[in-house]
């Protein structure tokens, strides 16, 4: 339990560690789309961890790398079918974003960790939780500024839009380091990234 | 995508992949530190996206079925990926490596767009360009922003986030 309210606040992938900043600012102009995005790759991640987790005393180290990217890009695969048969719009608002989840921060760096399978789904699903958090968050947030809207109820009614550029990638990179800053002065953390 | 010309300044600055398409987060915040540093990530990027062209103008001459244009060009980017890394002398993680958003966004994008022959690796070229000239210039923006009285909750990933946007948004006067 203590690992998945870490995941949500005090180790949030995107706003402590600094991971899955892509689809952050790219697809959450709508908070429905950061919370489809969010639950989608949860889903994933925590599946392609206990794969990986089962598969890991039966795999030579050496191939462990090629195996679980194996995995994650057939679990996305599937997971990009299921939801172009539940809501279509939504798969081509996310665009090439949904079958990046392949190549998000924060699975290759789960899946990099060897840990046994429980704690390693628990860490996904602690992440993957902190994950989709952050994303309707920051999907709240901009479409709040760009359309009025939260969910796609309106909530401000006007001719123009409170900061349109929110509904861009620029706009979303700066509301998401603003975001972050504001993270840090509560946590007071903040500081420089090791490489 | 009519001529050379128009295609360096989509890569470079219309449709750069960095800073106004959102890829490559992973680099910009983690490889920015120093303007050296960032011209060696971005010239291996640069590198493994023209491999990753030469490979999307191949996939373009088969007929390959549409469920597996994914898979295909996935492939296509961990190739690219791997094989610079490994010429570069770089570990075989995953993670921290040279396949990340930005390469296998841009072979997604010209999947997408059914980008085929010598104009998807002069594309994958110029989107190279693009994502090595972002990250040289917010490295350099960085190292003239060492010593300004910076409060510490900004500073990091939240300044690298605020600066790459306000590039952006400079970059989408180029758009109109």
């Amino acid at each position: 339990m203590k690992t998945i309210v870490d995941g949500l606040f005090r180790q949030n992938p995107v706003f402590k560690l600094a991971l899955g900043l892509v689809p952050a600012v790219a697809v959450t102009t709508t908070a429905y789309n950061g919370l489809v995005l969010g639950v989608t790759t949860t889903i994933v991640l925590v599946i392609a961890v206990a794969v990986s987790a089962m598969l890991a005393e039966r795999v030579p180290q050496t191939a462990r790398p090629a195996i679980n990217l194996a995995v994650l890009a057939l679990l996305t695969m599937c997971a990009y079918q299921a939801l172009l048969r539940l809501d279509p719009q939504v798969v081509a608002n996310l665009g090439i974003f949904l079958p990046l989840i392949v190549v998000n921060g924060i699975a290759l760096q789960t899946l990099d960790k060897k840990v046994e399978l429980r704690q390693a789904v628990t860490d996904a699903f602690g992440s993957g939780l902190g994950f989709a958090a952050a994303l309707v968050v920051v999907g709240i947030i901009r479409e709040l500024l760009a359309f009025g809207t939260i969910f796609g109820a309106t909530v401000v009614e006007s001719r123009l839009p409170i900061f349109a550029l929110a509904a861009t990638v620029p706009g979303g990179m700066v509301i998401l380091g603003l975001l972050l800053a504001l993270y840090n002065a509560v946590t007071g953390q903040g500081g420089e990234l090791s490489e | 995508m009519n001529n050379g010309l128009d295609m360096l300044g989509m890569g470079l600055l219309t449709q750069n992949l960095v800073l106004l398409q959102g890829l490559g987060m992973y680099a910009l915040t983690r490889h920015t530190k120093t303007v050296d540093g960032a011209a060696k990530a971005g010239g291996a990027m640069l590198g493994a996206m023209a491999t990753g062209g030469l490979a999307a103008w191949l996939l373009g001459t088969l007929a390959i079925p549409e469920s597996l244009v994914f898979l295909t060009y996935l492939a296509a980017a961990c190739l690219s990926a791997f094989f610079w890394q490994r010429l570069l002398g770089m570990p075989s993680s995953l993670s921290g490596g040279l396949l990340d958003s930005a390469l296998v966004g841009l072979l997604l994008l010209l999947a997408r767009e059914q980008v085929t022959g010598f104009a998807a690796v002069a594309y994958a070229v110029s989107a190279g360009l693009g994502y090595w000239l972002a990250l040289i210039i917010v490295a350099s923006l960085r190292q003239r922003l060492e010593l300004a009285p910076i409060p510490k909750a900004f500073r990091g990933v939240p300044l690298i986030l605020i600066t790459a946007g306000l590039l952006g948004m400079a970059l989408l006067g180029f758009r109109l």
